[in-house]
């Protein structure tokens, strides 16, 4: 579904992606791990058109999307999360999953019919399904840090995507909540076979969900494939012992 | 109760007004036109600078072309003044867009200062053009059509447009556009992140607010029968954003609010002291410091959790 | 096409040399501007107020010397102390506790002082045009290329790099120039290495502020002082500081440089209208390099 080749990005002469290759097939969940600065938030900037790779090609559903604005990216089949939470603060819960939905069935522009009743049980009912409708007329800025993670996750499935990014999903999460953002992830891949790629620091919750890992190191792919050949991949070890420790 | 309250007293404001060329003296009534049509430009920047988070620094640009445009119209050629009445706002939209486009690429307040700047070149351009536009003159004894010359009939004229305006710009700050733009303006990175063209979605708001600009600037015709650049000047842009600030850019009613008291206090002032800018200023300052949210905002803020907000 | 012809003329280079030395002036008010731009991240709508306010200093220190070369001089250095004072009062009495707010808050309070400041040089001067004359030690005019240039304009062409150089010794020599530079490119970095970027703050916009009076003590003698120049000068430098990259010294030198060259240039084709041929610039500039032409410290 997804494919990155050799994808660059330079900050100056800074190279942040260096020859990333990324392989995503449908209803898979994937994850990128490495270092912190290994490139991952920046590769996911790349594949969503929030940066244009300097080379290096990315493909989904076999066309080419590189560069392409990140709304147009959106409106192919790609939603997001971003590692720190991205929401709209001053709209209530409800708001914030309908205009995602009114923005995917392109009504957008429609300027006097009012919006109050709008893909109402859509809404409620995405909202129903990753529990936060009983705080539909929160405004989302009052919410807690973990609900506004899981708010923003509701947000990008809200697009209707083929394939979900999520970076850092339980970043900054108390423990409970990253169970229950979990048990969200899995449930979203097995129920709607939804394709998910997403980013993480807790390695042991890495190994627990993922289909297959691609593992970079300074803006390069050093190795991708399942769980076990990672594991056992020198490679890995020694980037993940040798430099920083974090296994 | 609760449900009734705003319809409630949107009857009675409504009521007084209607009711209030027969019960004050003319030069009331007057005063009266003008913070309507004032409020009415405060709202439309508000759609632009609190509803989406544009940075429009130049809009009273927008007010003086619309007026400049009826104006013109009406005094140099032969056409019927419902034309007129729609060349101003249409001007101002046009205007909006096209210098909309040179500075939607930069962010916020590089935005605003560039507005704002080429805005000072269409007022030096007006200012200039003795022939076309009366120079520094401006344009006096405008022929509006009998049927709202009077001080009462204009006052009605006056009303009724705000009215008619200010219930379209409700509307739309409550349609899907009207949520997808908060949304911009909450943030813009999710809105594009989301499927939303946030550049088309800002330009289509500079014109609307633009447009509604243009109109207060025509009713400004129809109430004063002139025109003169100064109502361009950036200082008078900069005034209307006051007035937004002090109502609280966060409520849909706030901007009318802070404009009825920024006119009402200028009126009031200039009876008393020629130094209205210290007096401006002084409020102002007090405003920044102290109440950020402005009058209304601290008001209304609180009680947003639940229900709807911002409207 | 006559109004073309002008530009071939003899008149055109006197002309160049005038309108450089009125770029001087933009240069050293806009570049005040652009260190405040830079390091506090405000666009200062009071730039032009302090301008105001460094020319009727100006006068006054003039009318108290009793006029003559030294008392021009003197007037020259003490304006601009004075109008550093008040930069000095505004940031410390009330930016300096404001500095967490939105911009548009920041902009709107240098609104405000813009309107009081209008109104206390209104209550201080009155509201008469006051005008200097130039001491007689820069009366007459320069032959140059068989051109007369009075002596003034030549002054200020002399005063201009001056400044620049000044600036760039202390921006990148002194201390505090360092600090203040760290301080535009990232503010929190500074504060973190425990350097107190209050006084960082409060010293660049006293120097904003110095540059702004100097600009206004500058060109005293060449117009008429009176309330109303600080509106037009303000709209001037914020495109000076757009077109050259907000923030960027050398980004307002060249900013100036386009503004008032195609300002003059633009009054010798069409008289009328000559005011819209930087603004024609700027849009230029701005379609080919939205960033503005330097690079930007935002």
């Amino acid at each position: 579904m997804l494919k990155v080749e050799s994808a660059v990005k330079l900050f100056g002469g800074f190279r942040a992606v260096d020859g990333a290759n990324l392989h995503v097939g449908a209803g898979e969940i994937v994850a990128v791990i490495g270092p912190n600065g290994a490139g991952k938030t920046t590769l996911f900037h790349l594949l969503t058109g929030h940066l244009s790779p300097d080379s290096g090609r990315i493909l989904f559903k076999g066309k080419e999307i590189g560069g392409l604005s990140p709304h147009v990216i959106c409106r192919r089949g790609i939603s997001r999360s971003f590692q720190v939470v991205s929401i709209f603060p001053r709209l209530s819960v409800f708001e914030n999953v309908q205009i995602a939905v009114l923005s995917r069935e392109r009504k957008t522009f429609r300027i006097f019919s009012p919006a109050a009743g709008m893909a109402k049980e859509e809404v409620d009912r995405i909202l129903r399904s990753v529990g936060l409708f009983d705080r539909r007329d929160v405004e989302s800025a009052l919410l807690s840090h973990g609900d506004k993670k899981v708010l923003e996750i509701a947000v990008a499935l809200s697009g209707n995507p083929e394939l979900l990014i999520l970076d850092e999903p339980t970043a900054g999460m108390a423990p409970e909540e990253t169970e229950r953002c979990i048990a969200l992830i899995r449930k979203l891949s097995r129920d709607s076979g939804l394709t998910i790629l997403f980013c993480e620091h807790d390695i042991a919750l890495v190994f627990e969900i993922a289909d297959r890992i691609m593992v970079m190191v300074r803006g390069a792919t050093v190795v991708q494939g399942s769980c076990e050949e990672v594991r056992r991949n020198a490679e890995v070890q020694s980037a993940y012992l040798g430099e920083d420790g974090e296994c | 109760m609760r449900r009734w309250r705003a319809p409630f007293a949107l009857f009675v404001v409504m009521a007084a007004l209607v009711a209030l060329p027969h019960v004050v003296p003319r030069f009331h009534a007057y005063v009266a036109a003008i913070v309507l049509l004032t409020a009415l430009l405060a709202t439309s920047l508000n759609l632009a600078i609190g509803y989406t988070g544009i940075y429009q620094f130049g809009h009273a640009v927008f007010y003086g072309v619309g007026a400049y445009g009826t104006a013109l119209t009406l005094t140099r050629t032969g056409m019927p003044a419902p034309v007129a009445f729609l060349v101003g706002p249409l001007a101002a939209a046009v205007l909006s867009l096209a210098m909309g486009m040179i500075c939607i690429r930069l962010s916020k307040l590089y935005f605003g200062m560039l507005q704002i700047s080429l805005g000072s070149l269409v007022w030096a351009v007006v200012y200039r053009w003795y022939s076309f536009t009366g120079g520094d003159d401006g344009i006096h004894g405008v022929p509006v059509p009998d049927a709202i010359s009077s001080p009462k009939a204009s006052y009605y004229f006056t009303l009724a447009v705000t009215a008619l305006c200010v219930f379209a710009m409700h509307r739309i700050v409550r349609s899907p556009f009207g949520k997808v733009i908060q949304g911009i303006r909450d943030n813009p990175v999710r809105a594009a992140a989301i499927g939303v063209d946030v550049k088309r979605h800002q330009l289509a708001v500079l014109v609307i607010a633009g447009f509604f600009g243009g109109v207060a600037g025509s009713l400004f015709v129809v109430v004063e029968n002139s025109v003169f650049p100064d109502m361009m000047f950036w200082t008078f842009s900069l005034e209307v954003l006051i007035m937004c600030l002090l109502g609280g850019m966060y409520s849909f009613f706030g901007p009318f609010v802070g404009a009825s008291a920024i006119v009402l206090l200028r009126v009031f002032a200039s009876v008393h002291t020629q130094y209205w800018g210290l007096i401006l200023g002084t409020i102002l300052t007090l405003v920044i410091i102290f109440l950020p949210d402005g009058v209304l905002g601290v008001v209304t803020r609180r009680p947003r959790a639940k229900g709807e907000p911002d409207a | 096409m006559e109004s073309v012809s002008n530009l071939f003329s003899t008149g055109t280079l006197s002309q160049i040399l005038v309108g450089l030395s009125r770029t001087t002036i933009l240069f050293i008010v806009s570049s005040g501007m652009s260190l405040i731009l830079g390091v506090l991240r405000i666009p200062n709508v009071a730039h032009g107020s302090l301008y105001m306010i460094g020319a009727f200093a100006a006068w006054s220190v003039i009318q108290l010397l009793g006029g003559g070369l030294f008392a021009f001089l003197a007037a020259m250095i003490v304006a601009p102390l004075i109008v550093a004072a008040v930069g000095f009062v505004l940031e410390r009495g009330f930016f300096s506790y404001l500095y967490e707010r939105e911009h548009l808050m920041l902009l709107l309070l240098t609104f405000s002082f813009a309107l009081i400041l209008g109104d206390l040089v209104k209550i201080v001067w009155g509201p008469e045009y006051r005008s200097v004359t130039v001491p007689a030690f820069f009366q007459g005019s320069a032959e140059i290329f068989g051109l007369p240039l009075p002596w003034y304009n030549l002054f200020l062409l002399v005063v201009g790099p001056c400044i620049a150089a000044f600036l760039w010794l202390v921006i990148n020599k002194t201390d505090l120039g360092k600090m203040a530079r760290a301080a535009a490119v990232d503010g929190e970095m500074v504060g973190a290495v425990g350097i107190n970027v209050g006084w960082i703050f409060a010293f660049t916009f006293v120097l904003g502020s110095f540059l702004a009076g100097l600009g206004g003590a500058l060109i005293a003698p060449m117009v008429n002082i009176s309330l109303g120049m600080d509106h037009s000068l303000i709209m001037e430098t914020f495109l000076i500081v757009i077109i050259g990259g907000l923030g960027n010294m050398w980004g307002a030198l060249l900013g100036s440089l386009i503004f008032g060259l195609t300002q003059s240039l633009g009054i010798l084709v069409w008289p009328q209208f000559g005011i819209a041929f930087p603004y024609l610039a700027v849009v230029a500039v701005l379609v080919v390099r939205p960033r503005g032409l330097l690079s930007s410290t935002w």
